[in-house]
């Protein structure tokens, strides 16, 4: 018999957008029981822990919330869901306000003891809130106390491996979890369950969020029947480091060194992006420049460490010593010298912009679930500006949260009733590893999808390399349904990445679907057949949902012009 | 770069397998130790040699404080500490930090250092109902003074490497207290009082070893935050800080009297929205006290009323007590077979002396026996069958008025 346990609010993951979500929903109804689990530490998973660069918020009177409105949809390419990106950026002046007079948090200054702003790409006015470049360790550090001075429940090390559905399988009634640390499963019942385990793209070779993360409330959404939305949008972010061997590799190297001035060169010394956008160069926005890094990476022009170079030490060692500290320590401990030499990087995996599709208040397509953060879609289109990801998850996370609150105290309350067999079905099919004397290593099957979504489902991607990719992951599938792992149950890491490879088969079935589905170029999606982007064919969300055969359906809708029109978008430049 | 041979020691212990956990040594081939991390280390290994090790990481660049452990004797973090930062000439030897229940082999449970914040109460709680953000210059002094602090990454490190913690049972350690007073000296923060009266009396129990600074890998200096709340206690509060008590015995900790009211009330702001703990119980997490470095004392626990306890047969008594080992205590449930099969009483432990299995006695065969591997012994414990190197262990035992106690 599986353990259970029921609470008002079920909130899986302990990222912003998570904490935020249960700090808010708990402050405006404090007699909801609210139940948090994740899969690593209190506060210590996630990426929102590994923000360097920044909160991107209106607080200046010169800037307005027209102007963060206009950057996001232009950064977006125009198919955001355009209330949802209104709501971001008019919440998030308030939201900030709050983390540091409720909870703490406290940002740079400037010398008038205002909150400091510095430039971000994309943006029209310098509106990024930090805390050095360690923000994200300040924010969650933060939400995490403001969660135990609360008191709210979180069980640790516990990941959910699939969410329950009533008998319809329309409404959702809670979560099957996982006890990482004694091998158990546990059922969590509850009247809404929040999603919100960030996304975090790290089925590629190289990825810069933790390699705790795996994609599985991406996987868990879609597997529940959850309409999800633009998956194709994977960012990449140019400066990745490339450490041979090392699962460091994939960390970023944060883009003010480029912002500064710093050069980029190929295999054979040149400074390529000169060839790609000659007039801002090295200074290009992201997707462009993992692009022009690919392609060169592609073309029999890489390093021999397989990327590119970058280079800072022309703007002077002490220069790049004082205000990079971070980064220069970062290389220094894997033998290169930012400040004096060049070092290997490539680009890296580095947020999903897709997810589930969600209403204002997070509510998905299912009764009873919400979802918030990076797990949700829609908000930043086909490409995310840097500074509005740990935002999004801060100020959605709080809507989340008040909604709940109300949803909750409507009469919401209620359970519904668990499909009969569902636990015990899923429960046996992913303690089968255990069971098998033989089969493949969850290792070798992961090392392996990664290799094939970069290659085929990456940077650049194009038509006949994606229906390859389909049919790879296919047989991934198949062989990972024979998976062994051995040794007990309690605290398996071998198990863990056999979990884990679960989400990512599904998800990067779900990326390379919409992919092939969007013949065009546009933001971070890359194709190199549809080198152009298409406005009059592109304007569209690719809203995707699980099929009878197990396979994505898409649907492309058109996207809503609802507060700016096209022209509007299309016009808009920064200034 | 060539590669070259490294041992590497690790410390594995299964709640699962039971026993004191020992080291397990590994050979690896490394073939560049200036771009290997000891968490590339592990991974190797798991892939490659054991699947079945357990550690515990996240972000895998410093930022989350989840891998800190003990290597070659010092706290550090798994994925900030480079092969090469290790002599060539020593074996690479990785354990679980000390103070904290191990879950398995290199993971440790951190929920005591979380109490420890809730008791110091160090999380933020407003002085005023502010809408908009203090103004606070860059340089004010009271950002200069806590500067680093704030970018405390609750490794744990710090208090691993304390030698207090071990010795007084309401010492707060040393992260809970770099917390408290970066919260001390945070003007826009209400509980200045009584976050004071929590943190001063732990100040006390330092003994400004400055262990912790030494590890921090953030290099915050929990030493410097002690020294400086109990500065802030004189100025602030007028009262003469306690010396450190120089004897090693368990004094009883150091309760700052004065304004004893003022701590209670401190006390009632830390336990605010704890009704709404959902009922957990049978689902605690399992935490066993691992055998770290300091494992917890022996204590002496009454089995009950030798008259309970049936001649000529061995009756097997679940023990339930309070252990307490760095700053955390639990209840520990232990089996104890007692043997009356002559006059004289045997305690033994339950646990197979080979892999730390369950044994029985069987009343049929006259014999203790294991059910895992087939060991088995005799009435007084020696092997008679079996892989087992040794006899059953036993607990020593003392008989007081009627009562039967064992040292655990
Ligand atoms: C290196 C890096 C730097 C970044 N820098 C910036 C920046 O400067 N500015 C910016 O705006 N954005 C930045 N981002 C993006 C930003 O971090 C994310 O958009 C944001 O943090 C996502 O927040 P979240 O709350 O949705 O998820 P996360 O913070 O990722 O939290 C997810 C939580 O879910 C848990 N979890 C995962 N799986 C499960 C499961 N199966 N069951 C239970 N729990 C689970 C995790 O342990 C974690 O607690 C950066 C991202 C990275 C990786
Ligand atoms: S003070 Fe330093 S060593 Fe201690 S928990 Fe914080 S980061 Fe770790
Ligand atoms: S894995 Fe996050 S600090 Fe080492």
């Amino acid at each position: 018999m599986t353990q259970s346990v029921k609470a008002d609010l079920l909130i899986v993951g302990m990222g912003a957008a998570a904490s935020m979500a249960a700090l808010y929903a708990l402050d405006a109804n404090p007699d909801l029981n609210i139940l948090i689990v994740t899969k690593a530490l209190k506060g210590k998973g996630g990426c929102s822990r590994m923000v360097q660069g920044g909160f991107n918020v209106v607080l200046h009177p010169m800037d307005s919330h027209e102007k963060h409105f206009m950057d996001t949809l232009k950064g977006g390419q125009y198919i955001n869901k355009q209330d949802l990106a209104y709501t971001l950026v008019t919440e998030a002046t308030a939201t900030i306000k709050e983390m540091e007079t409720r909870f703490g948090c406290f940002f740079d200054r400037n010398p008038d003891g205002t909150i400091h702003q510095k430039p971000f790409a994309g943006q029209s006015y310098d509106r990024t809130v930090h805390k050095g470049d360690l923000t994200g360790i300040e924010i969650m550090s933060r939400l995490t106390e403001q969660v135990i001075k609360r008191g709210i429940p979180v069980l640790e090390e516990t990941r959910a491996v699939d969410l329950l559905l009533d008998e319809s399988g329309k409404t959702v009634t809670g979560a099957l979890l996982f006890d990482m640390r004694r091998g158990d499963f546990l059922v969590a019942e509850a009247g809404a369950t929040l999603v919100a385990t960030g996304g975090g793209p790290t089925q590629y070779r190289f990825h810069a969020p933790g390699p705790e993360k795996s994609v599985d409330g991406l996987g868990m959404l879609y597997r529940a029947g959850a309409v999800m939305m633009d998956m194709e949008m994977v960012q990449f972010h140019p400066t990745g480091l490339i450490i041979p061997g090392s699962v460091v590799a994939g960390a970023l190297l944060e883009e003010g060194l480029r912002g500064a001035g710093a050069y980029l060169f190929n295999g054979n010394g040149e400074r390529y992006m000169l060839n790609y956008a000659p007039d801002v160069a090295e200074r290009a926005t992201r997707d462009v420049v993992s692009r022009s890094s690919y392609i060169e990476m592609t073309s029999g022009r890489a390093t021999p460490e397989g990327g590119v170079y970058i280079q800072a030490s022309h703007l002077g060692p002490e220069f790049v010593l004082k205000n990079f500290p971070g980064m220069a320590e970062r290389c220094r401990q894997f033998g290169y010298d930012l400040a004096r030499g060049r070092v290997p990087i490539s680009p890296t995996a580095h947020f999903v912009m897709g997810g589930a599709a969600v209403d204002l208040n997070g509510q998905s397509s299912l009764e009873k679930l919400f979802v918030a953060g990076e797990d949700a879609g829609g908000v930043h289109g086909a490409n995310r500006l840097g500074g509005n990801g740990i935002c999004e998850s801060c100020v959605l996370g709080r809507q989340v949260g008040k909604a709940l609150s109300k949803h909750l105290h409507n009469g919401n309350r209620a359970l519904a009733t668990t499909r009969k067999d569902q636990v015990k079905e899923t429960a046996d099919r992913l303690l089968r590893p255990f069971t098998r004397d033989s089969g493949p290593s969850p290792f070798d099957l992961r090392k392996r999808i990664k290799e094939m979504n970069w290659n085929k489902v990456g940077v650049v991607r194009d038509g006949p390399h994606l229906t390859e990719a389909l049919a790879e992951i296919d047989a991934i599938a198949d062989e990972a349904s024979r998976m062994r792992v051995s040794g007990g149950r309690n605290y398996n890491m071998m198990y863990t990445a056999a979990v884990d490879l679960l989400s990512m088969i599904d998800v990067s079935r779900m990326v390379a679907t919409s992919a092939l589905a969007r013949e065009e170029t546009r933001g971070a999606h890359s194709r190199s057949d549809f080198p152009k982007q298409r406005d009059d064919y592109g304007l569209f969300n690719s809203n995707l949902r699980r099929g009878s055969d197990g396979k994505p359906v898409i649907e492309k809708t058109p996207v809503a012009f609802t507060r700016k029109s096209l022209e509007e978008c299309q016009n808009y430049r920064k200034g | 770069m060539s590669a070259t041979k490294r041992n590497v020691r690790v410390f594995r212990y299964d709640p699962a397998v039971g026993g004191d956990g020992g080291f397990r040594d590994y050979t690896l081939e490394v073939e560049n130790a200036s771009a290997m991390t000891m968490l590339d280390v592990l991974l190797h290994i798991q892939r490659e040699q054991d699947p079945t090790i357990a550690f515990r990481f996240a972000c895998r660049v410093a930022m989350c404080g989840s891998c800190g452990m003990v290597i070659n004797g010092r706290e550090r973090l798994a994925c900030k500490t480079n092969v090469s930062d290790l002599p060539p000439s020593e074996d690479i030897t990785l354990r679980p930090m000390n103070h904290f229940p191990v879950i398995k082999d290199l993971v440790v449970d951190m929920d005591p250092m979380f109490n420890k914040f809730r008791e110091t109460l160090s999380f933020f709680e407003p002085k005023e109902q502010l809408t908009e953000p203090a103004r606070i210059a860059p340089d004010a002094p009271e950002r200069e003074e806590i500067r680093l602090a704030t970018d405390c990454i609750a490794c744990g490190c710090c208090v691993s490497s304390c030698t207090m913690v071990d010795h007084h049972p309401d010492y707060a350690g040393p992260a809970a207290l770099a917390r408290a007073y970066a919260l001390i000296a945070d003007s826009r923060d209400g509980l200045f009082q009584e976050r004071l009266a929590a943190a001063l009396p732990s100040c006390h129990e330092c003994r400004t070893e400055t262990n912790c600074t030494e590890v921090c890998p953030k290099g915050i200096s929990p030493t410097r935050a002690i020294k400086y709340i109990q500065r802030t206690a004189l100025v602030q509060l007028e009262v003469t800080p306690k010396e450190a008590e120089v004897e090693e015995t368990e004094a009883p900790p150091a309760r700052w009297e004065v304004d004893r009211a003022t701590f209670i009330r401190g006390a009632g702001v830390a336990v605010i929205g704890a009704a709404v703990a959902v009922t957990l119980g049978s689902v605690a997490a399992i935490t066993t006290v691992g055998p770290t470095e300091s494992a917890a004392a022996e204590e002496w626990v009454s089995v009950g009323r030798i008259a309970d306890l049936p001649q000529g047969k061995v009756t097997t008594v679940l023990l339930n007590y309070e252990a307490r080992s760095g700053i955390y205590s639990q209840t520990i449930s232990k089996p104890v077979m007692i043997s009356r099969l002559s006059d004289e009483i045997i305690c033994y432990k339950t646990a197979c002396p080979h892999l730390g299995c369950t044994v029985h006695f069987e009343n049929q065969s006259d014999e203790f026996r294991c059910a895992c591997h087939g060991g088995t012994f005799d009435r007084s414990g020696s092997v008679i069958a079996g892989p087992p190197p040794r006899a059953l262990d036993r607990y020593r035992h003392k008989i007081e008025g009627d009562q039967l106690l064992v040292l655990i």
